[in-house]
């Protein structure tokens, strides 16, 4: 492995490095624009009923495809925006509920360089961010598990500390939170965490999440392990042989790795490849998701060496 | 450095600020009456005309009114009765917020906050048991309600009747309660002794004996008959209901005494009913069940069957032989809807056709009206839904509380005949949904695991529009429109074929034609 890894960073790729998330500790320079499509197949055959693991053969396997436009600009080299739109379809394997398929939320955020701090060969860097999501079609978030999201305008303030040694190495540290607007049913009540309520709307609970990543990157190479938590801060449990719903306590631990590769005959292109397996959860599905996708860097400011 | 914080600063304030959170969503669609509340004053529901004669409108289970006797209160006079004045302007006097709010809430008027907190019970435990390892179901226990499976399973018929016997149950016992107050004419505290403060509308009905402890007493024996696992949150609310008329100056100590005794000994003559009325024999068992699928085959068509995984015994198989309120079992038969579509004809498989077509090409305000009725696990039911609907008219209507009982039972009996009639006739063709006649048609709501026609919103839609219709004439076309789109409704969702839907509403406007005939010659109008 560390044989490739430094074969990877011999071979001198151009370009800076793609910045695509949010929770990563990369800036894209002034005016470069890192844009690409993601796919995302997301599956699981057993979920957490309230706290209660089980699997239900009315829906088999549940499977949740994505295709992911992302698109980092660096507006200056310490500021940069972000933004993510998905195209999602659910299916059940077995039963007969509908899949649903639609235009998502649109994510837009901006990351921003706060503190940069060399420490030795190494450095330590500060980042602030802060998003947006809004959903951009009608969907119904009334239709757990096979709704195609929660339809909740949601804001995120996310702190990120990033530790990256000169041969490359990294750790990363990485903690939000994340406040979420009611959402509206098409229906005058619903019944959730004990209450019969007597509205369209939904409140729904703030979030909070964090992330550890380690890994290594160079020009040409980015490759993180990461570990994260996410937390809701309430909502009621699926009841015993109920259906999800929008408002729930979802609490999910995932483990996540990835590796975004340069190619090396083509300037600036880049391939994006993932894996995530959800460990431990609450209200949610045992997920294993994997996605692949091609990474385009544009260097409006002129080339780079 | 501090610029720095600043710029990080602004991305948050501007992140968050993007978004409106608020966590104040209602519990209830009723006003809260009283003094403090924030409207500023009583609701319509205490404000109508007294019903003095209420005592001698038509009674449902009782043979009459004074079947359950009350003994004549003491005078306002007496040194007892002075006694409960004194006490009452105790309680006044160091009233809390909490007790104020108690107060507010009850003053809306029992029969409506019964009705709002049996809807929240009906939801709570409206989910069907989880399957067993084996793949196999246990059915509730009425012997063992808290284990898994809850009992009861609230679904759809046991609603049904769950409504109508406790607004049954209320509106006899209402009725009595009238027939006394009439008779003793004891006015309420805060009418006889200025010292009491009117924090509650308590309007010219005499308060012996007092009509909250009634609607107090008969929850406490009804409610916890239907939902045993809720003991405990029923009887606070009871207790509730019962400090509540006391605080608020509407009812002495004897008012509620006399009230609570009177609903307590009325509402087991009602439930007497409803032991006998067959519904434990409703589920009937494995040998029953697949005789109904054989019975369909020897006829040549294709039976119903259940499409979960693992299969799940089919709901309430015979609840069509339970005892109606307003049709004989005779009459259930002549007033059945004729044979659906055959399962093998051209007419079925272009109504099949036109359900794929429907769910395949739906449109947003389609999907959103299979929603807006989808009434399904987890929900108050059909029949919730239409009473809160009732719930929404009778507010301001100025109904005085045993009007709004009768028009709770008149409409509560029209939707448990509706599911009587509308299950018999689901057991009697025992036919199979669309997604059985065609399994690519995949359902944008839950699938109902009983058989297809007729179409249970249907019909219960259309017993509670027609006796909603007869109460409330100006409102019939809004009604219809209703009870078109709640039927229209399961089309969207993939689980009806129009048949269904037609036969159901025409089905379930006869059916609620024999509660408005009832409630023509009852002696209220």
């Amino acid at each position: 492995m560390k044989v490739l890894l430094s074969t990877l960073a011999m071979l001198g790729v151009s370009g800076a490095l793609c910045a695509q998330t949010l929770t990563d500790g990369v800036m894209m320079p002034r005016r470069d624009l890192c844009t690409g499509f993601v796919y995302e197949h997301d599956r699981w055959s057993e979920y957490w009923e309230g706290t209660l693991k089980r699997d239900n053969q009315n829906i088999g396997s549940l499977t949740t495809r994505s295709v992911v436009w992302m698109g980092t600009y660096g507006v200056t080299d310490k500021i940069n925006v972000i933004a993510m739109l998905p195209y999602v379809s659910t299916s059940a394997s077995q039963g007969v509920l509908h899949g649903m398929k639609g235009v998502q939320d649109l994510t837009l955020g901006v990351k921003y360089e706060a503190l940069a701090k060399p420490l030795g060969s190494a450095s330590l860097k500060l980042f602030a961010v802060g998003s947006v999501a809004l959903p951009l079609s009608n969907y119904t978030p009334d239709f757990y598990p096979m709704s195609i999201g929660s339809s909740s305008r949601r804001a995120s303030a996310r702190l990120t500390l990033n530790y990256t040694t000169r041969p490359g190495f990294f750790a990363n540290g990485s903690g939000a939170y994340t406040g979420r607007a009611n959402v509206t049913l098409d229906r005058s009540s619903y019944y959730t965490d004990g209450h019969l309520y007597y509205s369209d709307e939904v409140a729904m609970p703030n979030v909070i999440d964090y992330t550890f990543s380690v890994g290594y990157r160079r020009s040409g190479l980015v490759a993180p392990f990461s570990f994260t938590q996410q937390h809701t801060l309430g909502g009621g449990d699926i009841r015993r042989q109920d259906m999800p719903f929008v408002s729930n306590r979802m609490n999910a631990s995932r483990v996540d790795a990835g590796v975004l590769y340069y190619v090396p005959k083509v300037r600036n292109l880049a391939l994006k490849l993932g894996a995530t397996r959800t460990l431990t959860g609450r209200n949610v599905g045992q997920a294993t998701t994997l996605q692949a996708g091609l990474m385009y860097t544009f260097h409006f400011g002129g080339p780079r060496s | 450095m501090k610029r720095s914080w600043l710029v990080a600063s602004l991305i948050w304030v501007l992140s968050l600020a993007a978004i409106r959170c608020s966590n104040d969503i209602p519990t209830s669609s009723l006003p809260s009456g009283g003094s403090g509340s924030a409207a500023g004053g009583p609701v319509g529901a205490r404000l109508g005309r007294p019903d003095t004669n209420a005592g001698t409108w038509r009674m449902i289970v009782l043979t009459s009114a004074n079947q359950v006797p009350v003994p004549a209160p003491s005078a306002v006079t007496s040194a007892e009765y002075r006694a409960e004045i004194a006490a009452i302007t105790a309680a006044q006097a160091g009233l809390t917020k909490e007790q104020q709010a108690k107060i507010d809430y009850w003053s809306t008027g029992g029969v409506l906050r019964w009705n709002e907190i049996l809807r929240e019970l009906v939801a709570r435990y409206n989910l069907p048991p989880a399957p067993r390892e084996d793949g196999s179901y246990v059915f509730p226990d009425a012997a063992n309600p808290f284990a898994d499976p809850q009992f009861p399973f609230s679904n759809p018929p046991y609603a049904a009747r769950a409504y109508s016997y406790v607004s049954v149950a209320q509106y006899e016992a209402l009725k009595a309660a009238w027939l006394y107050k009439y008779q003793y004419r004891r006015a309420a505290p805060s009418a006889v002794d200025a010292s009491v403060k009117a924090l509650a509308p308590a309007g010219d009905v005499p308060a012996y004996p007092s009509e909250d402890a009634v609607l107090s007493g008969v929850a406490e024996i009804v409610l916890r008959a239907l939902f045993p696992a809720a003991v405990d949150e029923i009887d606070a609310r009871a207790a509730e209901q019962r400090d509540a008329a006391l605080w608020s100056g509407r009812a002495a100590p004897s008012d509620i005494a006399a009230g609570h005794a009177l609903g307590r000994a009325v509402a087991p003559l009602v439930m007497a009913r409803a032991g006998a009325d067959g519904m434990r024999n409703a589920i009937g068992n494995a040998a029953l069940w697949q005789g109904l699928a054989d019975s369909t085959a020897a006829k040549g068509q294709t039976p119903w069957k259940s499409l979960e995984t693992p299969p799940r015994p089919p709901m309430l198989p015979f609840f069509g032989n339970v005892r109606g309120w307003n049709l004989t079992p005779e009459d259930f038969v002549r007033e059945r809807p004729p044979a659906p579509p055959s399962t093998s004809s051209e007419q079925m498989r272009q109504e099949v056709a036109e359900v794929k077509n429907t769910v395949e090409n739906l449109t947003r305000e389609q999907l959103a009206i299979a929603y807006k009725w989808s009434d399904g696990a987890g929900t108050y039911t059909p029949p919730g839904h239409w009473n809160q609907i009732a719930a929404d008219y009778v507010v301001g209507a100025g109904y005085s509380d045993v009007r709004t009982a009768r028009l709770f039972a008149l409409v509560n009996m029209a939707m448990h005949d509706a599911a009587v009639g509308c299950w018999e006739a689901k057991y009697t063709y025992f036919n199979p949904r669309p997604s059985q006649m065609d399994a690519g048609i995949k359902t944008p709501i839950g699938l109902p695991n009983f058989p297809s026609y007729t179409s249970g919103h249907s019909t219960f839609s259309a017993a509670a529009a027609s006796v909603l219709s007869y109460a409330f004439p100006s409102r019939t076309a809004e009604l219809d429109a209703m009870k078109d789109e709640a039927g229209l409704s399961r089309l969207y969702g993939g689980i009806h074929y129009m048949s269904d839907i037609n036969a159901g509403k025409d089905h379930g406007r006869r059916i609620g034609g024999y509660t408005v005939e009832f409630a023509r010659r009852d002696g209220a109008d």
